[in-house]
């Protein structure tokens, strides 16, 4: 496999964990864009430090694959925020902005990134559990149920040249759960059957796997990657 | 409160749009402790119609899940609706009624007419 990758959210994280797998698979050339600045701090990733919900953001991204001089093979939308609040008490910025990165961000820089796909090419966007609903969370549960159905249409319109599809994590060790008060997430560990957090990079491996062709007959999927969460 | 998804293009602001109209007629309601059923379109669920249509109409259903999280903590209920193009307008809108009346039923998906049969359960 060769070619370039472009991951978001590639500073931290499940992102990272993504880059870092892809960057050693065959010869591919991993371009991360985040807005952090810990980007540059990782020699396997070409650093493309941008916000994607500005104008300006997706082109910038496209400028950069198109100056690799590589083929485009892959695509993972993973950048992503919370602003948790219950929906009687949400405020309309709060809600704007985490709509904006999730779900925003993801179809503008696809639409952008589709046209410079080849063939065999594979997109994942990065869901969540919480498209099933999640406490708390209308706002992300909104965006990310939104993300699901964006990767069912552009599976039908990128077919048959592209493949999309998504990754719906559960309660994954990164910064974002490590926020959540230490009694709260002993409970949520406590429901889920695996009995644990799940690894960034248990869920990198699934989203390498849909990004080589090892899974080129599956598109318009979503794989959750939540220890058995759903049943219990 | 029943609310029926508009229909979308494909520009970004159109859908934010369409998202937020729904997320503050959803708030208004919970804060009065009103139920909220939301009326979509089968075809968008599975992306059939362009993507500003299904990502409106699955991030309905999934705000229907949340929504249903956390009116079951206050007795009111929210569901979804979704239909066939040649489903019959207003027995979907009965279907919405009962869902929003029942205030045992939450957080349910019910489809009026056969299009989903053998396709992706949402």
């Amino acid at each position: 496999m060769n070619g370039v990758v472009v991951v978001t959210g590639a500073a931290r994280g499940i992102g990272l964990a993504i880059a870092e797998k892809m960057a050693g698979t065959g010869s591919i050339t991993v371009v991360g864009v985040d807005l952090a600045p810990e980007l540059a701090l990782s020699e396997h990733i070409t650093p493309v430090q941008v916000d994607l919900t500005s104008p300006e953001g997706p082109s910038v991204v496209r400028e950069t694959v198109e100056a690799a001089g590589a083929p485009l093979v892959g695509l993972v939308n993973n950048a992503g925020i919370t602003r948790d609040a219950r929906l009687v008490n949400m405020a309309d910025e709060d809600f704007a902005a985490v709509l904006e990165v999730n779900l925003g961000g993801a179809y503008r820089l696809s639409t952008e990134l589709a046209p410079l796909m080849s063939d065999g090419g594979s997109i994942v966007n990065i869901a969540s559990r919480a498209y099933l609903g999640n406490f708390g969370q209308f706002n992300y549960s909104m965006s990310k149920g939104g993300v699901v159905g964006m990767t069912r249409a552009l599976a039908l319109s990128l077919a048959p040249g592209v493949r999309v599809n998504a990754v719906a994590p559960g309660l994954i060790a990164t910064e974002m759960s490590m926020g959540i008060p230490e009694e709260v997430r002993e409970e949520m560990v406590a429901a889920i059957p695996l009995d644990r957090m799940g690894t960034p990079e248990e869920v990198a491996h699934t989203v390498w796997w849909l990004l080589t062709p090892l899974s080129s007959y599956i598109t318009g999927e979503v794989i959750v990657v939540g220890g058995g969460r759903s049943l219990s | 409160m029943i609310h029926w998804a508009d229909d979308v293009g494909e520009g970004w602001d159109e859908i934010l749009a369409e998202l937020t109209r729904v997320f503050q007629l959803s708030r208004a309601a919970a804060q009065a402790e009103d139920s909220i059923v939301y009326v979509v379109r089968q075809d968008d669920l599975l992306g059939r119609r362009g993507a500003g249509n299904a990502m409106v109409a699955t991030g309905l259903l999934s705000a229907a899940r949340t929504a249903a999280l956390e009116g079951a903590r206050k007795g009111w209920v929210a569901n979804v609706v979704a239909y066939d193009e040649e489903a019959d307008r207003e027995a979907v809108q009965a279907w919405a009624q009962r869902l929003l009346e029942a205030g045992d039923i939450t957080g349910e998906l019910i489809r009026v007419g056969s299009g989903h049969v053998g396709r992706t359960l949402p």
